[in-house]
């Protein structure tokens, strides 16, 4: 532990430890040991390879404008975070029984005591730890049995740049058997640095729809890690829209602990410039009959880095798993780069398991086509990169959730029109 | 309207066109029939604009106008409707809003207004009846999971809407069975006026029986080696290409 960031960082795992419940304490004492002996995560470590946070870290920020606030949802419970520290008074989440993690942390003792660091537990996760050791705020939401929240939960943060030491959340959600919740996840502006943790839990039958979105300016480098337990019969929807960053990363270590467990998740990635996005998957299928789905599409323009690696883990008891994965890219530049990295560890004989990865330039003869009708060329790229997307826009079922993720992608080709309509 | 002078194009550096001349009158169709290969789909693909058909000598002159290094949308706008061989299915992209942004962008780029949201369903409803295309296949992302003669019709239905000044229609007969023929000849036939002009291109004299044209024009070798009346197209159903471009020789 040499450089300066490590060792304010540090520093304040040592302060925070003394500052909250014991219930907590003990759990944030073993992460800072495993700090100590980590660090933070770099290129040396596999999983960091191609997005090494140390070097993000140690880089010149990128300058960036100033943030937008994104509109609030017409019909939706908000938690409103400003640089991390949730706004109670500009929020509403307690309507549907979310409770501001701050104020838990503060009580001698508390039943996120049973969840928090439980969730599909990954004892050496470097980014886990530091989250671990230095969380300080965020919110929890139960949803009792047999419930089906109408309101979506929207986690609105709001990232202006402050607060170079780091900000450290974690989010957690469980949602009893039957139960069903849709989290809308929104990060706009630019963190110096901050990590995200979400743990959920999903019993027999639940169903939780999670849409993340990305739409971070230049110079934002934040590290986010969902874990997720699901139970049989329950499935987890997810959308991870992202933008990317100077550092942009998001995990998703899922474990489909029931039979009849199913994930779907799908990516979408749009980066100009010189930005990074990595999206990570890990989907262990620890049980029979589960089902697991994942598309990730990226369009990488100027000099952009994608990285997507998705690993399926297949236990011995998991047989008749139905597990898919793939990756499509379109390179708008030829600086722009995507990496994909496939991993499959098989231990049972009666499963289907598949992966995929392409990458390429947009057709030219769709795009000859659309032109030929009378569509100019920048409109035509456009509009064909739009449809790209829309296979995985038309799943999400809230509409107004749909609309708005659809209006980040319409507006990312707005403003990045010079970049998507010419290949340097 | 359309004249096309000593034309040479080369596609990945081969020259397929060697001199191709063709004049079409407004109000006139005309047929372009040949071998495999001749040169036909370089033909209309080059009036297009496509990348890739490198005019390395001679012009395509349109109503007066040089087009030869215009944009394909600059092209469109001015008229020139290409029907495909093979209409292309595109995910994601719905018929409806496809159509409509074609019908818009043609419309800026002509300095018109464009039109509402109403205007362009009443045109479209009625071009659709017209050619048996249901409320759910506008619906659909363009051409996809289309039957071949379904393609055939959504093309007709573009050139209806899109009002061309001229047409090319590049084996608009392929793949179609006889009644799908039928009701694309008819909405073809349907669109003839004085002021269009339909470049027609096939190897069957059968497509012939249904939009009869004016000019017949035998393309081989990347020009054009004979040129008649209707009559051509029998001639070369009985004796085949090669007797007739030998006797023309
Ligand atoms: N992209 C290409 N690259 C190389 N050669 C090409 C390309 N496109 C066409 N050609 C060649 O140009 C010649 C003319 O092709 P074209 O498609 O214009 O013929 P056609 O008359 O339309 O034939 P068909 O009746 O089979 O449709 C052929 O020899 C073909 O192989
Ligand atoms: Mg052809």
């Amino acid at each position: 532990m040499t450089d300066s960031l490590s060792e304010s960082l540090l520093g304040a795992m040592e302060q925070r430890r003394g500052a909250v419940a014991p219930w907590l304490g003990a759990l944030q004492g073993q992460a800072t040991e495993v700090f100590k002996r980590e660090g933070l995560p770099n290129r040396r470590v596999e999983a960091w390879r191609y997005s090494d946070l140390a070097k993000a870290l140690r880089d010149d920020p990128v300058a960036d404008a100033t943030p937008v606030v994104p509109p609030s949802l017409q019909r939706a419970a908000l938690a409103a975070f400003v640089d991390g520290a949730l706004d109670d008074n500009a929020s509403s989440y307690a309507q549907i029984g979310a409770v501001n993690l701050r104020t838990a942390l503060g009580e001698k003792d508390s039943p996120l005591a049973a969840i928090i660091g439980k969730v599909y537990p990954q004892a050496g996760h470097p980014l886990v730890n530091l989250n671990t050791a230095l969380l300080e705020e965020g919110l929890a939401l139960r949803v009792p049995a047999g419930t089906k929240l109408d309101l979506p939960l929207h986690l609105r943060f709001l990232w202006t740049g402050a607060g170079s030491d780091g900000r450290h959340l974690r989010l957690l959600i469980q949602l009893e058997e039957g139960a069903e919740a849709t989290i809308y996840e929104t990060h706009d502006g630019a963190p110096t640095f901050s990590t995200v943790v979400t743990e959920f839990t999903l019993a027999k039958g639940a169903k939780l729809t999670h849409i993340r979105q990305e739409s971070f300016l230049a110079g934002a480098r934040q590290a986010a890690v969902t874990l997720g337990e699901i139970a049989d019969k329950a499935t987890y929807r997810a959308f991870y829209f992202s933008q990317g960053g100077q550092f942009a990363r998001h995990e998703a270590l899922l474990k489909l602990a029931g039979e009849e467990a199913h994930a779907e998740l799908d990516g979408a990635v749009m980066v100009a410039g010189g930005r990074h996005c990595d999206n990570t998957t890990v989907i262990e299928h620890a049980a029979p009959n589960a089902t697991s789905n994942q598309v990730f599409r990226s369009v990488l323009a100027g000099s952009a880095r994608g990285v997507y690696q998705g690993c399926i883990k297949v236990g011995q008891v998991a047989q008749k798993t139905d597990a898919r994965q793939l990756s499509r890219a379109l390179l708008l530049s030829h600086k722009a780069e995507i990496v994909t990295k496939p991993e499959l560890e098989i231990f049972a004989d009666d499963v289907k398991c598949s992966h995929g990865a392409t990458a390429g330039e947009l057709d030219a003869n769709a795009l000859f086509f659309l032109r030929a009708r009378g569509i100019p060329e920048a409109e035509a790229r456009a509009m064909l990169i739009e449809a790209f997307f829309g296979e995985a826009l038309d799943k999400i079922e809230n509409e107004i959730l749909r609309e708005a993720v659809a209006k980040n992608v319409s507006f990312w080709l707005t403003t990045h029109a010079g970049e998507a309509a010419h290949v340097e | 309207m359309l004249e096309i002078k000593d034309l040479h194009v080369n596609v990945h550096g081969k020259e397929i066109l060697k001199g191709l001349s063709l004049k079409v009158p407004p109000g006139e169709v005309h047929a372009i029939m040949g071998p495999n290969g001749a040169g036909k789909s370089t033909t209309s693909y080059t009036l297009a604009g496509r990348a890739g058909y490198e005019v390395t000598k001679g012009e395509i002159d349109f109503f007066g106008e040089d087009v030869t290094t215009l944009a394909p949308e600059e092209r469109a706008a001015r008229g020139i409707f290409l029907a495909f061989q093979y209409p292309l299915e595109i995910p994601g992209v719905s018929t409806m809003n496809f159509l409509k942004t074609a019908m818009n962008s043609q419309a800026k780029i002509r300095g018109e207004k464009e039109l509402n949201a109403a205007e362009f369903l009443r045109a479209v409803r009625a071009a659709a009846k017209e050619l048996n295309i249901s409320e759910d296949m506008l619906k659909r992302p363009l051409n996809v999971g289309f039957s071949g003669g379904e393609k055939k019709r959504n093309e007709t239905l573009q050139m209806a809407l899109l009002k061309p000044k001229l047409a090319i229609l590049d084996e608009m007969d392929s793949g179609l069975d006889i009644d799908a023929l039928k009701l694309v000849a008819e909405g073809v036939n349907k669109l003839r006026s004085p002021e269009r002009s339909f470049l027609v291109i096939t190897h069957y004299q059968r497509l012939l029986d249904y939009i009869v044209p004016d000019v017949i024009h035998i393309l081989a070798g990347g020009k054009i080696v004979l040129s008649g009346d209707k009559s051509l197209a029998l001639q070369l159903e009985q004796n085949g290409y090669d007797a007739v471009i030998a006797k023309a020789a």
